[in-house]
């Protein structure tokens, strides 16, 4: 996958990528659209199968492609499809944003929630405050792979 | 220290005679003062050239790695830091418990050929000791069959994340900076990779090129990539053995990052301490607990 940006800085909008888990929150991003919730278009979704199957990789990947910050949705904890994904998926990604905030990224560029299929609100609430944060802290070059 | 050297030769010409064992992984005395490189012997008469003396800083417990699938018994040498390497490598069930003899050895410190060469100097006694030596905390080896010498007692020192603490408190573009000084040196030769006891996957991700899930290519992007997967794959794992940064031809400073992930799994899930216990549950990215920090809602 690659997402480059065309560098112009006036035209810059954040460009998001967000891995949501099938039984949850993309069911919840489904929700958000059919009840024609108003929400900002930076975000692109990937459908995993569950939160644990997001590999800290994955999100470097993306990093390094360009994107400005990346969303982890899954199921609330205590309601994985599999019993116990997310739980396994919540200590990755408590240690993983600490990780990059060692290493100078901002820890907001990572970010993670528990959105249900019934919460198309949340969904479309934590598109627009994730866009907004990640506005924030305008583009990203840290780790960025610019010899592709 | 008395040089236990007589008594591992013994022990080890014993167990190749009676055929206890197939080998012996040991280290033997270098072309040069500061170095004592590893040996392989497999014949009674070559025990003699075995020794252990201030450079004798290698850890030995990955060359099991190379005869896993071997059938061989290995008699080796650990002393307290690679023993915890070696019970990485038993809990990860790479080889059989009862495929390795293990011979113990209590540590008061070793020192590093590179330090001897920089510092100049012309005997042992000149050289300080290693700096993973000044921050250990097992200096008995914590799983043996059989130990040589006196057990030592652990040196009382300073904060081992003192290190960390100071990157901690520099701001993200700071850290940043710093951080991509160092990555930027790195030559991917992959030296770190090979010597770590957690680092022992039969197919590493870096060595698959098809699929291609990690890059090989040596720039600032993918070799920040290379050692945040790394460490990543070694969270909770590591063994804080410090060979990785030993072994850097570039003087990465590996540990760093290492440590960090140790402090930060140690708040976040409670103390932990890995390869110290050979029968423990599984390390703490490979459980959880329901009631782990929430930080998601
Ligand atoms: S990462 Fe380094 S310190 Fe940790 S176990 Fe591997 S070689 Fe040893
Ligand atoms: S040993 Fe040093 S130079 Fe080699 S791959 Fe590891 S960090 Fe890079």
């Amino acid at each position: 996958m690659s997402v480059k940006s065309s560098d112009a800085q006036e035209a810059w909008e954040p460009k998001i990528l967000a891995f949501c888990c099938n039984w949850c929150s993309y069911a919840g991003a489904d929700l958000a659209g059919l009840n024609r919730t108003q929400q900002p278009p930076n975000v692109r979704i990937i459908r995993v199968p569950c939160s644990g199957r997001v590999d800290p990789q994955f999100i470097m990947r993306a990093f390094q492609d360009g994107v400005d910050g990346v969303l982890v949705a899954g199921c609330h904890p205590g309601d994985c499809h599999y019993s116990t994904g997310n739980f396994f998926a919540r200590r990755r990604f408590l240690l993983f944003q600490r990780i990059f905030d060692y290493i100078g990224i901002d820890p907001g560029r990572l970010q993670n929630r528990w959105i249900s299929g019934a919460e198309g609100d949340k969904f479309a609430a934590t598109v627009s405050k994730v866009t907004e944060d990640i506005r924030a802290l305008g583009p990203n070059r840290k780790l960025r792979d610019e010899h592709e | 220290m008395s040089d236990p050297s007589g008594e591992m030769r013994e022990l080890a010409k014993k167990l190749l005679e009676n055929g206890e064992v197939d080998r012996i992984i040991g280290w033997e005395k270098g072309n040069l003062w500061y170095q004592s490189p590893p040996l392989f012997i497999t014949r009674a008469e070559e025990t003699d050239r075995l020794v252990f003396d201030d450079f004798a800083i290698n850890s030995l417990v990955t060359y099991l790695l190379d005869e896993r699938d071997s059938g061989k018994k290995t008699g080796i040498f650990v002393k307290g830091c690679d023993s915890r390497g070696l019970v990485r490598i038993l809990q990860d069930k790479q080889i059989a418990r009862e495929s390795v003899y293990v011979i113990g050895l209590p540590c008061s410190g070793k020192k590093d050929p590179r330090q001897a060469l920089s510092s100049g100097a012309s005997e042992s006694s000149q050289v300080p000791p290693a700096a993973k030596c000044e921050e250990c905390l097992y200096p008995n080896p914590v799983i043996y069959d059989v130990i040589i010498g006196e057990a030592v007692e652990a040196k009382a020192k300073g904060d081992r994340f003192a290190a960390v603490k100071e990157i901690e408190a520099k701001t993200a573009d700071e850290k940043y900076a710093y951080w991509t000084s160092q990555y930027s040196k790195c030559l991917r030769c992959l030296a770190c990779r090979n010597v770590c006891p957690a680092c022992n996957c039969r197919e590493c991700a870096f060595d698959i090129s098809k699929p291609r899930i990690l890059a090989k290519e040596n720039n600032l992007s993918h070799n920040m990539v290379y050692h945040l997967t790394r460490a990543f794959h070694a969270a909770g794992r590591c063994v804080e053995c410090g060979e990785c940064e030993r072994v850097c031809p570039m003087g990465i400073p590996i540990m760093q990052l290492n440590k960090k992930i140790i402090k930060e799994i140690n708040d976040l899930f409670g103390p932990y301490e890995a390869g110290v216990k050979l029968d423990e549950t599984p390390p703490p990215l490979g459980t959880y607990q329901t009631s782990d920090p929430e930080e998601f809602m």
